[in-house]
């Protein structure tokens, strides 16, 4: 695979990141226009070098295979979360932040990372509104729940989904609670130091939240809402579980489904996820009384922008991953410390679901004889810790790292945080990220 | 000047009108970009749009407002809420930036702090309020009261502290009216007023189980905090109701966040003086004792105004004037600033 096809990728990361900044209102309406035109770019030339049907399969596999559940999952906990509503009157200050992000970090192992944030992201809206600064605290979020509270069970984020289907037990992803605390505990320290530097300056320029009430009275609106992000849930739990049973496998040992064209196939496990996902999304929307979206300010405008710029990021970082499938095994890779960096550090720009199966398959390839059994071979537990936290932590780094990141920014910048710049969001990652992911891999993989 | 101010009062007005209509068409109250009262917010918008350094602040702030009318469902109203904005942006972006040639913020502060334009700074509908800021020790709780004995003003000290403690616990309870204020008037009760307990005083310690009560009882708020809150709002309605005057409380930076004109006055001495004074006062402090309840008072004092003002306590650029009340001693100190209020307010 030639690097020059990995242009469109970057390409289409610099409008994302510069194009908000330079035109912003000719960038909103001609997103789609842009993320067509990249993808073309990438798909014309790699038809003219591999002959058109090649072409055509790897988009329809990337759109088939990894896109359109991606995007239904969104879709669907975009839908219920929006039919949810907390009305309360707890005022926006350090404490509660440091409580509300402590919740969501631990729900987003329960629920994973896109749920519990989807949950979370308008509560946590809501409480700081009579705050001007405001923006740390989602970008905290995205670390947060968005991404590293997904690192305990397979539900929490896809690569561990994708490991469990591969042989690595359930529970196993438990192990990695002392760096989720570790990493827990660093971070809503400084989160709590900003935090308290922000709501100080805003107090002191005369805000004040509406505490006239004497009682802080909470009430959730919406709530039988939750049995369809349960209903979401066992969706994802299934896509993991459907393909290994031999009745959705045809005689070849292959996942049955519907043949579409060359080697893309939609399963009947991917179908069963989208349907039930799909079917919660519309129950949630016939039981659930509009106002309540009208109180969530919910529009379809963040999920619009999600679904087509990830079209576009999916269709042309093919190359890139092609490029790692390949190159994975002639990395020199051997060290726990050295997966743990390069799967995040690819992780952060890259879909971090195949960048885990590559170096899962790296690591089972190297013939250890003492570790997990998985389906591509013994792995020691210290290289599957490293690569499960590169690829669920390091997801934050960026606002493409990770589904729920650009859609908790959309949803932000929509309610009226000014959210950083792409730049300005991995500026944010490197001053506070990296040290931490720096003393993680000092304290256990080194 | 004045056109201009004129002009940037009705474009503020009518930014913050736009925000209003762009949140009342989407029927929700989430992510509301101006969340302040009117008044005070298109005050700031003022502010910023005078202000060369803050401009980026109104295009972001205008940015916002687009972000959530481009959400608008109804496309009648969309169009006619985007048609307001695009005229209103070009204003915004039409303003010439020669106009702001300074900081409107520090001329003001100028011309608080000239003497001979503090009869500019209250109107007739203005109530005359005077926040005193005091080191412990320095007589200036003595001297504020004796100045709102003789101005006939009322006198608010710790005892404004522990009204909002009891309006809390009232609304709590429904028991009492809590527009009450204590009528502080009485010359003879001065001792229940004069150096009375401050309002960042260490309490008792709180159980776990209190600490979880009180987190629902002040809206997750640290109790200091909601007391702050409440003791803010009840001040700014005192000020716009009746004369007085208030010591500390960061009283002054409240209202100048609000915009309602007071004199901010601070009180020291030096600390030898004030040694003696507490000394007097307690009658059984050692020297040793008094100096560290001074240093601790101020250590405290200068944490709490950090803490809710961001600013300097006792700093001179803080305040409309600075006494030392060793030099003219408390009926000294009284008589000057007597005369100054009855000279120019």
């Amino acid at each position: 695979m030639d690097l020059y096809l990995c242009i469109p990728f970057v390409g289409i990361l610099l409008c994302i990141a510069v194009m908000p900044l330079l035109k912003p209102h000719w960038w909103e309406s001609h997103q789609p226009h842009i993320v067509v035109l990249w993808s073309l770019l990438f798909v014309i030339p790699f038809a003219f070098l591999h002959g058109a049907g090649e072409a055509a399969e790897i988009v329809l596999e990337c759109l088939v295979d990894d896109y359109l559940t991606f995007i239904v999952l969104l879709f669907g906990l975009f839908c219920v979360s929006g039919n949810i509503t907390m009305e309360g009157d707890l005022a926006g200050s350090p404490r509660v932040n440091i409580i509300l992000l402590t919740i969501g970090t631990l729900l987003s192992s329960v629920i994973g990372t896109t749920g519990s944030s989807m949950l979370m992201v308008r509560p946590v809206i809501k409480m700081n509104s009579w705050r001007k600064r405001r923006t740390h605290i989602m970008v905290f979020f995205i670390f947060l729940v968005s991404n590293i509270g997904g690192c305990l069970t397979p539900i929490g984020d896809p690569p561990l989904l994708m490991g469990f289907s591969r042989g690595v037990p359930f529970f196993w992803s438990l192990k990695l609670f002392p760096l989720l605390l570790l990493n827990m505990v660093v971070l809503l320290f400084i989160f709590y130091w900003i935090d308290r530097r922000a709501y100080c300056k805003d107090i002191a320029k005369g805000r004040m939240p509406d505490i006239n009430k004497p009682k802080t009275k909470i009430s959730i609106q919406g709530i039988h809402n939750l049995i369809f992000v349960v209903m979401i849930v066992v969706a994802v739990i299934l896509s993991g579980i459907l393909p290994d049973m031999p009745a959705f496998q045809n005689a070849a040992g292959e996942v049955a489904g519907i043949h579409i064209y060359g080697h893309v196939t939609l399963t009947y496990p991917a179908i069963i996820e989208i349907v039930i996902i799909l079917l919660a999304a519309f129950l949630s929307f016939k039981t659930t009384n509009p106002e309540i979206r009208v109180k969530n300010h919910f529009t379809w405008g963040a999920i619009k922008e999600v679904a087509v710029l990830f079209f576009g990021i999916f269709i042309t970082m093919q190359p890139a991953l092609m490029i790692l499938k390949s190159m994975g095994g002639s990395l020199g890779i051997t060290e726990p410390i050295q997966m743990f960096w390069v799967t995040g550090a690819l992780s952060s720009f890259l879909d971090n679901t195949p960048t885990y199966l590559v170096f899962l398959t790296t690591a089972g390839a190297m013939n250890f004889t003492e570790g997990i059994m998985t389906t591509l071979g013994m792995v020691p537990v210290q290289m599957l810790l490293a690569i499960s936290c590169g690829a669920v932590f390091m997801g934050a780094n960026t606002y493409i790292g990770n589904a729920p990141n650009f859609m908790v920014k959309a949803i932000s910048d929509e309610n009226g945080i000014r959210m950083p710049s792409f730049f300005g969001y991995i500026l944010w990652s490197l001053c506070v990220l990296i040290p931490v992911f720096l003393l993680d891999a000092l304290v256990f993989f080194r | 000047m004045d056109n201009k101010n004129i002009d940037l009062q009705k474009l503020a007005e009518k930014i913050y009108d736009l925000d209003t209509e762009v949140y009342e068409c989407l029927g929700s109250s989430l992510g509301r970009v101006f969340t302040g009262g009117r008044d005070k917010t298109v005050c700031e918008l003022v502010r910023e749009l005078h202000t060369r350094s803050d401009g980026h602040v109104i295009r972001s702030d205008m940015a916002l407002i687009s972000n959530m009318a481009r959400t608008i469902r109804d496309k009648e109203v969309k169009h006619r809420i985007m048609i307001k904005y695009d005229e209103i942006f070009q204003e915004v972006i039409s303003l010439p930036t020669s106009f702001a040639d300074g900081d409107v913020m520090l001329k003001e502060r100028i011309a608080l702090n000239s003497a001979s334009r503090l009869s500019t700074r209250f109107s007739d509908d203005d109530h005359t309020v005077i926040c005193i800021g005091r080191t412990f020790g320095s007589g200036g709780s003595e001297i504020g009261f004796r100045l709102a004995d003789h101005l006939k003003m009322n006198y608010y000290d710790a005892e404004i502290f522990n009204e909002v403690l009891r309006r809390i616990d009232a609304e709590k309870d429904h028991m009492e009216n809590r527009e009450k204020f204590p009528d502080i008037d009485d010359y003879e009760n001065k001792e229940r007023y004069v150096e009375s307990k401050p309002a960042f005083a260490t309490g008792h310690k709180t159980t776990l189980w209190e600490r979880m009560k009180e987190f629902g009882r002040y809206h997750g708020l640290p109790k200091r905090d909601a007391v702050y809150f409440n003791q803010s709002q009840l001040i700014c309605e005192k000020a716009k109701v009746e004369d007085f005057v208030i010591m500390g409380r960061c009283a002054d930076v409240i209202l100048a966040n609000n915009h309602i004109p007071h004199v901010s006055i601070f009180i020291t001495a030096p600390m030898e003086q004030r040694i003696q004074r507490v000394m007097q006062i307690s009658g059984q402090l050692t020297r040793k004792q008094a100096e560290n309840l001074i240093k601790r008072m101020d250590r405290k004092h200068v944490k709490y105004f950090k803490y809710f003002t961001g600013l300097e306590w006792g700093a001179a650029k803080n305040y409309d004037i600075c006494i030392n009340s060793a030099c003219y001693g408390l009926e000294g100190t009284m008589n000057l600033i007597l005369q100054m209020i009855n000279e120019h307010v």
